[in-house]
């Protein structure tokens, strides 16, 4: 990583920071919606939009990175611009679920988050989603789709920009 | 997803069927947010009293009486605290909250203010789990809507009661539904749970009062205000009044979100609710309450009443209501791997026998993809799985040790088999 980088909320998203700061009673209970903010931004959460966000809210950069690393959907390595989580848990893998992780992953020959080589698709394998009438399934960015085969699966992804 | 015809009845789902429930007008036109209305006009106190009276259980999936966790509050109407909508549903199986709000929010929120003129508290947060990105974007557009027509805000409908309401999104994990890593995780952290006493009751969001109740549970509020505490246990039974939601999947052929009284027969759930079992197989294995509830056999499910108290009578437990229906095909050991990654994977790390047993449960699975376990190893998950239990923060080392033990109690042949049994490739 290039330490020339540099980042800062473009102007919408500076509005919606600061709108983000009226809803809490102390400016540290914004990090998660912050780091959301962030990543739609910038796709990921590097070093120097961690730098940022520690300037911003003064919060040091290494309780950032606690954050970051502690949850799933935030990522300190670069990922695509499309990112799809494979549901692995019980319900999802009954029906298939890690067959089509892995169909996928071959398919697109790739590994766990990292991006294509046409930028397109960052697969995750992630425990369950809270939609297993659908199993198995998917989300696709912010979309759950379900009742897959690894076929359907290939074109669902085949179909995103 | 198709409810079933009763569903109009119940507290829950009864504005399911109307098309476009989702706008705060359609909601009202059904008889939505009147109930808060005439709430404003009644004692708190006598509101804290009437679900204290319903029996309510909380609904995330420890069933512990909410009208009892409200009695701990501080009945300090002027003091700063908070209510916390658990919406971080993530116990494997479970998708009913999801299904809720998706298409009702506005039942939440009413459910939300109801319970904020009761216990006074000046702001609430929904946490949602970060998966659930359009159900957050469903409930931020209906607060809004419940902005602009003032039951939100600063003195609601002239009351001179202030509520603001917002929605915080998760990103993922697992443990955030825990309610004191669901605290940690909205104070900016990473959502390590909390040493309980205190209990958020007491000194919880910003070591303030923080009233944490699941959706389900908040949900129902606005019905047994408007009908009573008498009218809500007309159904279940007396430990168990109410109705509940019940997320079923797996092996039945219709999957899907219904809300049944408390105590309807687990046979009835899956032969009647869910249209019986895919392919006219026979059912195997029930796991009742989420992944972290033991597993029920055959004639267990098959007799089974699905409220709190017979299903732990049983030897599991009714937990968020998620039901995952296993037939003859499935092998159990799959299934119990399958949950020990899920833990393993989802434990925070805090306290070595959570960060270490749930690894070391998980270990037998992955030694036994090598070719390299023993029969014996499934005493030694059993150890395991006893030496973790009621020794963390959190109940989350406990919740991978009951399935463990009660798959090993139930199919203890089927797993040894499976754990010697040579790999497929």
């Amino acid at each position: 990583m290039s330490t020339t980088e540099t980042f800062e909320f473009n102007a919408k998203n500076m509005t919606t920071y600061k709108e983000y700061l009226t809803r809490y009673d102390d400016v540290e209970s914004a990090l998660l919606p912050v780091l959301h903010l962030a990543q739609e931004q910038n796709g990921w959460l590097p070093e120097h939009v961690v730098s940022y966000i520690s300037k911003l809210m003064n919060i040091p950069e290494i309780k950032i990175k606690g954050v970051i690393s502690f949850y799933d959907m935030f990522y300190d390595v670069p990922v695509a611009r499309n990112i799809v989580h494979v549901c692995t848990n019980i319900t999802c893998s009954m029906f298939g679920g890690r067959e089509i992780y892995q169909g996928l992953l071959t398919h697109f020959d790739t590994g766990y988050l990292t991006p294509t080589r046409d930028g397109r698709i960052s697969l995750q394998k992630m425990e369950c989603l809270g939609a297993c009438e659908l199993a198995p399934c998917m989300r696709v960015n912010n979309d759950f789709v379900g009742n897959l085969d690894l076929t359907s699966a290939i074109q669902k992804l085949e179909e995103l920009p | 997803m198709k409810e079933t015809a009763n569903n109009k009845d119940y507290a829950l789902l009864s504005y399911h069927h109307i098309p476009g429930v989702h706008n705060l007008e359609i909601f009202e036109r059904a008889g939505g947010y009147e109930t808060m209305k005439a709430c404003f006009e009644k004692d708190p106190e006598a509101i804290k009293e009437e679900v204290k009276l319903s029996g309510l259980r909380g609904r995330g999936g420890a069933g512990f009486a909410t009208g009892v966790k409200w009695g701990f509050f501080t009945k300090d109407r002027k003091a700063q605290k908070y209510l916390l909508c658990n919406a971080d549903e993530s116990e494997p199986g479970t998708f009913k909250d999801r299904y809720l709000v998706e298409k009702n929010p506005h039942i939440l929120i009413e459910g939300m203010i109801i319970s904020a003129w009761a216990l006074a508290t000046q702001k609430g947060y929904i946490y949602i789990r970060g998966e659930f990105y359009q159900q957050a974007v469903i409930l931020e557009r209906a607060i809004k809507e419940a902005y602009a027509k003032g039951y939100l805000g600063k003195n609601i409908l002239g009351k001179g009661f202030d509520f603001d309401l917002y929605v915080h999104r998760g990103a993922g994990a697992y443990i955030c539904g825990e309610e004191t890593g669901m605290i940690s995780s909205l104070e900016g952290k990473k959502g390590q749970p909390k040493l309980k006493p205190p209990f958020p009751a007491i000194k919880g969001y910003r070591g303030l009062p923080t009233m944490v109740n699941n959706v389900e549970s908040l949900a129902a509020i606005p019905w047994i205000m408007k009908f009573g505490a008498a009218a809500y246990k007309q159904w279940g039974t007396e430990k168990s009044p109410g109705t509940k939601l019940f997320s079923i999947s797996g092996d039945v052929n219709k999957p899907g979100v219904i809300e049944v009284p408390l105590s309807t027969s687990l046979k009835d759930i899956i032969e009647i609710h869910c249209g019986g079992m895919r392919n006219g197989n026979k059912l195997k294995a029930v796991i009742p309450g989420g992944s972290s509830a033991p597993v029920f056999n055959a004639e267990d499910a098959y007799t089974v009443k699905m409220d709190y108290e017979d299903v732990a009578a049983k030897g599991s437990m009714l937990g968020s209501g998620a039901i995952i229906v296993l037939d003859e095909t499935r092998n159990m050991g799959d299934v119990l791997k399958w949950t020990l990654e899920f833990y393993h994977h989802e434990s925070c790390g805090q306290c070595t026998p959570c960060r270490e047993g749930t690894g070391w449960l998980e270990s037998v699975f992955k030694r036994r993809d090598k070719g390299l376990a023993h029969k014996a190893d499934i005493d030694l998950l059993d150890r395991t799985a006893n030496s973790m239990r009621g020794q963390t923060i959190c109940a989350l080392a406990d919740a991978a040790a009951m399935p463990t033990q009660g798959m090993i109690k139930v199919f203890r042949q089927e797993l040894e088999a499976y754990v010697v049994a040579p790999i497929k490739k």
